[in-house]
């Protein structure tokens, strides 16, 4: 049992705090000061204000946070009860992949999990994409569930219907292992424990949240959960994407962070979004996941593009329009600007109300904390 | 706040004029926010110790009591004192207990009493949410110890809660009864740095007294004879419950008020006969360790056993509900050597067998169940399931989860394996206890200081009110008249089977005896499985006498008797003979179309309900339209099958049907 348990749910949960604010008073308490949650908690308030730079509003909150703990018992005796465990970002079990995905800003300061947290050591897959996904999407998902399973690998996945769900249940036909991300509080999950029971017990299915416990489904949450699912995965799938959606912003998002995405190479015929994603960077692979290959052609056209790129915005603060030109491509500045996107060492600056690009310094300086 | 401005606030509020020692001692640890176990005896004001707290705070006490009558009554007083409390429990309608909560809330209260099962109720711990909470109190704290005599795993989770509480909360638990083990067990699980406060148990008003007897027929003639001139009303112990009914039939036979009381009631003729208590509507109350535990009566003025109890501690329990006010009670054990097998055969099977453990883990490995799929799947009575899920909580092996309304057992992944020695060395402790037990009744000393002593009392007084120290000996004298008396009694003395229910024209017959009862049970079982030849005049004039006692001259149309699983004539014959007396005519034609399993194979309701479910048939359904039939039987346990022949007979428009046996079991019995 994890004994500041309660203290954890307090600090977890603040309102209409960012998780990066939250993280860098954890960082601060954990790392720099090496004290305990529960000390945190029994600093003075002026302590907090001087050392830890909390204005007062955040004072405000954490005061109620404090005085909600001996509350936050009951719920933490209850949730012990009922098997679930926390897993706060200070602890050993917390999923390495998923802070080095989202780090001190976005990963989560607290997990709410049922089942066997050894999984968060594994590799894993995130197979994403719509919730009415077609047929051929459905196979591949399975396709991909299958190799995991081979190569012992970890799906996970959120719940949703469409590609969501098949991820899952190809995982748990292929005998492989899962990780199921709820769009909701872990106590409200229901029925759900009964269905994967056995699954559970085995340690092939993970329940996990990162909501209040008692929160129920919401549309916000099921967005918010979408970062979550990335950032468990160390490499992803897509199945099926729209030009809009969940689905879309996330593997764009994914792009720009320079994560590893395999795009499912969609046939002539397909209405969807496949084949942009691809044109912005994602790695095309074919019906059962295996990379296709560039043509050797395009790869090195591409790598002397990028070059020329380089070189073009070296020392130099360019607008997509100026970049295109220079370039000599033909194409627009807003496809200029999306292929700028997804290049990792590009930076945007905004300069009065233009968008402009250079060459990101490089970082010499290595996180700090948890991280 | 210091004592003396506490004082002031005690006036005010709760009319009185200072603390003890030992309560401010107390009420200024939790003011500071620390974790207090106090052991005091009943009587002693444990109460104050948080409630005055209670008041001083800003926020709402909740206090985990198992004891609901206490708790009602504690609300009456407090709210009259003009200090808002509530209690939350099971016993109240869902709306009140609803409202309660809201109440609580919105911060209406100051103090909460709840049972600890509560907790696995998710209204209130989505209403605890939003409490402002300020202090937690575990009453009969003995409770969460599996060293203590009444263990109860609900208080488990309580534990659990407390050692997530902030460490600066205040919290109190009290007991009267904890031994140093029990003591250190519980101090060890409410946290570090918990004050132990132990004030002294001596009883300076109870007179004890113990009477050494060969037999229950001395103990009933003893008690017909003495029993009136007592003080005031008490109640009776006795070991099982069909000794509360044979017991306050007695006193019936004899005209005394009495009534008996046990587990098995329903819970509106439980509440009554507590609120009888209470009125001292009787002399005397028949129970079994049932009732007692949460009766708030200032006044019983005797506490007689007639089966002495598994350890000291139980003992020091059951009459420690006796003589709150002060004043002189008696207390009372009977001492026949041979009554040891009982409480023996209580350790003996206080735990279901090796095998059972393993049926009910391998079952909740393949799937969730509740606790009614598992008493089928695992053919196990729920009182031992219960049993087992237990110590398997306990072991962290299986958890209980809430699956939407439905409590559903879960297995823990990795669990460890069972442990078993745990039991044997719980038995062994508990055999031990029973030798103290029996060392109390042989003792020549102060019975006082042996009961303080064995609880780990530390303090020394003079203690001269028992028998071995002034008191005078009480013995039984057993004379002609009486044993003429208690023989008529007997003779005309026939449990009734009671199988009303409201689905079919059941009607509640009779039995000649109980089974257990003198050489009727050994007989029958020399007939049935030792070739014994068919029943002996002696159970059938019995069976006919209980007839005549219960139903007179009522004439029934038509005689019938369960056709028998195995083989044999002996219900056939029994019948016949029974039919040919009581001049009714005698059917043959019930008959089994199905094969079952003997109903013995089953251990719960459930599945000897299942077993017998459809397989009678009735060959000439014309003959029973309209009738009164008299059912015969030889034996009655669970009436499971008296029940389902019932209700096929009212299907096929059967009038009445009255079971007619030779003897009632009382193997279910052991349970209080």
């Amino acid at each position: 049992m994890l004994k500041d348990a309660a203290y954890w749910i307090s600090l977890a949960h603040l309102p209409r705090w960012r998780t990066a604010r939250t993280n860098e008073v954890i960082i601060k308490f954990h790392h720099t000061d090496k004290i305990s949650i529960e000390e945190f908690f029994s600093l003075d308030t002026g302590v907090w204000e001087k050392e830890y730079g909390l204005n007062e509003k955040e004072i405000g909150d954490l005061t109620n946070a404090k005085s909600d703990i001996p509350n936050n018992s009951f719920l933490a005796e209850t949730l012990e009860n009922q098997g679930f465990e926390l897993i706060p970002i200070t602890s050993d079990d917390y999923s390495q992949t998923l802070k080095d995905n989202l780090k001190v800003n976005y990963s989560p300061p607290l997990l709410y999990i049922k089942g066997d947290k050894q999984i968060f050591t594994e590799k894993s897959i995130a197979v994403v994409g719509s919730r009415s996904a077609s047929a051929k999407s459905l196979q591949f998902t399975d396709n991909i569930a299958k190799l995991a399973s081979k190569e012992f690998k970890v799906i996970v996945s959120g719940f949703a219907k469409g590609v969501d769900k098949q991820a899952l249940d190809s995982s748990i036909k292929h005998i492989g292992r899962s990780i199921i991300v709820l769009p909701q509080g872990i106590l409200t999950f229901g029925k759900g424990y009964q269905e994967y029971y056995k699954q559970i017990v085995n340690g092939e299915v993970v329940v996990l949240s990162t909501f209040h416990p008692n929160a129920p489904w919401m549309v916000e949450l099921a967005m918010a959960r979408n970062p979550i699912i990335y950032g468990l995965a160390s490499e992803i799938y897509v199945a099926e994407s729209d030009e809009k959606g969940g689905t879309w912003s996330g593997v764009k998002d994914g792009l720009r962070k320079g994560r590893k995405i395999y795009v499912r190479m969609a046939d002539a015929e397909e209405r969807n979004a496949n084949g942009k994603l691809i044109e912005l960077g994602a790695m095309a692979v074919d019906f059962d996941g295996k990379v296709l290959e560039e043509s050797a052609t395009l790869k090195e056209n591409r790598e002397s593009f990028d070059d020329s790129l380089r070189k073009i915005i070296a020392g130099d603060i360019l607008s997509a329009k100026e970049i295109a030109s220079r370039l000599n491509t033909g194409w627009t500045s807003r496809k200029m600007a999306e292929y700028l996107k997804t290049m990792t060492w590009v930076e945007e600056v905004k300069i009065k109300n233009a968008t402009k690009y250079k060459l990101k310094p490089v970082d010499g300086t290595e996180q700090v904390g948890l991280f | 706040m210091n004592r003396e401005e506490a004082e002031i606030r005690l006036r005010e509020v709760f009319k009185l004029e200072k603390f003890y020692d030992e309560q401010w001692q107390t009420i200024e640890e939790l003011l500071k926010g620390k974790r207090v176990l106090l052991i005091e005896k009943t009587g002693f004001g444990k109460s104050l110790c948080f409630q005055f707290p209670a008041i001083v705070y800003d926020g709402v006490t909740i206090i985990f009591s198992p004891l609901i009558a206490l708790m009602r009554d504690q609300v009456k007083k407090l709210n009259s004192l003009g200090i808002r409390a509530g209690c939350i429990i099971s016993e109240q309608a869902e709306e009140e207990n609803t409202q309660i909560i809201k109440d609580a809330k919105e911060g209406k209260y100051k103090i909460l009493y709840i049972a600890p099962e509560r907790m696995e109720n998710d209204e209130w711990i989505a209403a605890v949410k939003d409490m402002n909470l300020s202090m937690v109190v575990v009453d009969e704290a003995h409770c969460i110890s599996i060293w203590g005599h009444d263990f109860r795993p609900a208080f488990k989770r309580i534990i659990n809660l407390v050692k997530l509480l902030p460490k600066d909360f205040p919290i109190l638990a009290t007991t009267a009864t904890a031994t140093k083990r029990v003591e250190e067990d519980v101090a060890k699980q409410i946290g570090e740095g918990i004050k132990v406060i132990r004030g002294n148990l001596i009883r300076d008003n109870f007179k004890l007294f113990v009477i050494r007897v060969e037999s229950e027929d001395e103990k009933l003639i003893w008690l017909g004879k003495n029993i009136d001139k007592f003080p005031g009303t008490g109640i009776i112990y006795t070991g099982t419950r069909v000794n509360t009914e044979i017991y306050s039939k007695w006193f019936e036979h004899l005209k005394i008020s009495a009534v008996g009381y046990n587990g098995g009631l329903d819970a509106a003729t439980r509440v009554e006969i507590e609120n009888g208590l209470m009125n001292n509507r009787w002399k005397c109350v028949v129970s079994t360790n049932a009732l007692g535990m949460g009766i708030d009566k200032p006044d019983i003025r005797f506490i007689i056993h007639t089966q002495f109890p598994q350890s000291p501690i139980h003992y020091y329990q059951e009459i420690g509900r006796a003589g709150r006010d002060g004043k002189t009670t008696y207390i009372i054990l009977f001492y026949n050597p041979a009554d040891r097998d009982l409480p023996e055969a209580f350790i003996e099977s206080g735990r279901p067998s090796i095998i059972k453990y393993f049926k009910v883990i391998d079952a909740v490995k393949n799937e969730m169940h509740g606790e009614k799929e598992l008493m089928k799947i695992v053919n196990i009575k729920q009182t031992q399931l219960r049993v087992i899920k237990a110590d398997l909580l306990e072991q962290k092996i299986i958890r209980e989860v809430s699956i939407g309304r439905s409590k559903k057992f879960e297995y823990i992944a990795n669990a460890p394996e069972l442990d078993y020695s745990l039991f044997e060395e719980c038995k062994k402790l508990r055999m031990e206890d029973l030798e103290n037990m029996i060392e109390y009744m042989e003792t020549k000393d102060s019975r006082m200081k042996f009961l303080c002593d064995y609880l780990g009392d530390n303090y020394e007084h003079t203690k001269s009110n028992c028998d071995n120290t002034g008191e005078k000996k009480l013995k039984v004298t057993v004379t002609p008249e009486w044993t003429d008396k208690l023989k008529e009694f007997r003779d005309n003395y026939f449990p009734t089977l009671e199988v009303e229910n409201s689905r079919s024209n059941l009607k509640n017959g009779v039995a000649g005896s109980f089974y257990g009862a003198s050489n009727v049970g050994r007989t029958i079982h020399r007939c049935k499985y030792a070739h014994g030849g068919d029943y002996p005049e002696f159970l059938i004039n019995k069976t006919i006498k209980a007839y005549r006692h219960k139903f007179a001259d009522k004439k029934f149309d038509l005689v019938l008797y369960i056709p028998p699983t195995v083989s044999g004539d002996l219900v056939r014959n029994f019948a016949v003979t029974i039919a040919k007396r009581l001049g009714f005519k005698i059917s043959h034609n019930l008959i089994k179309h199905k094969k079952t399993k003997e109903q013995k194979m089953y251990e719960n309701g459930y599945l000897k309900s299942e077993n017998v479910k459809d397989s009678f048939e009735y060959r000439i359904l014309k003959e029973i339209k309209g009738k009164k039939i008299l059912l015969i039987d030889d034996i009655y346990d669970s009436g499971a099958t008296i029940k389902e022949i019932g209700r096929y007979l009212t299907k096929e428009g059967a009038l009445e049907v009255a079971p007619l046996v030779i003897a009632k079991t009382v193997g279910g019995d052991i349970a209080c």
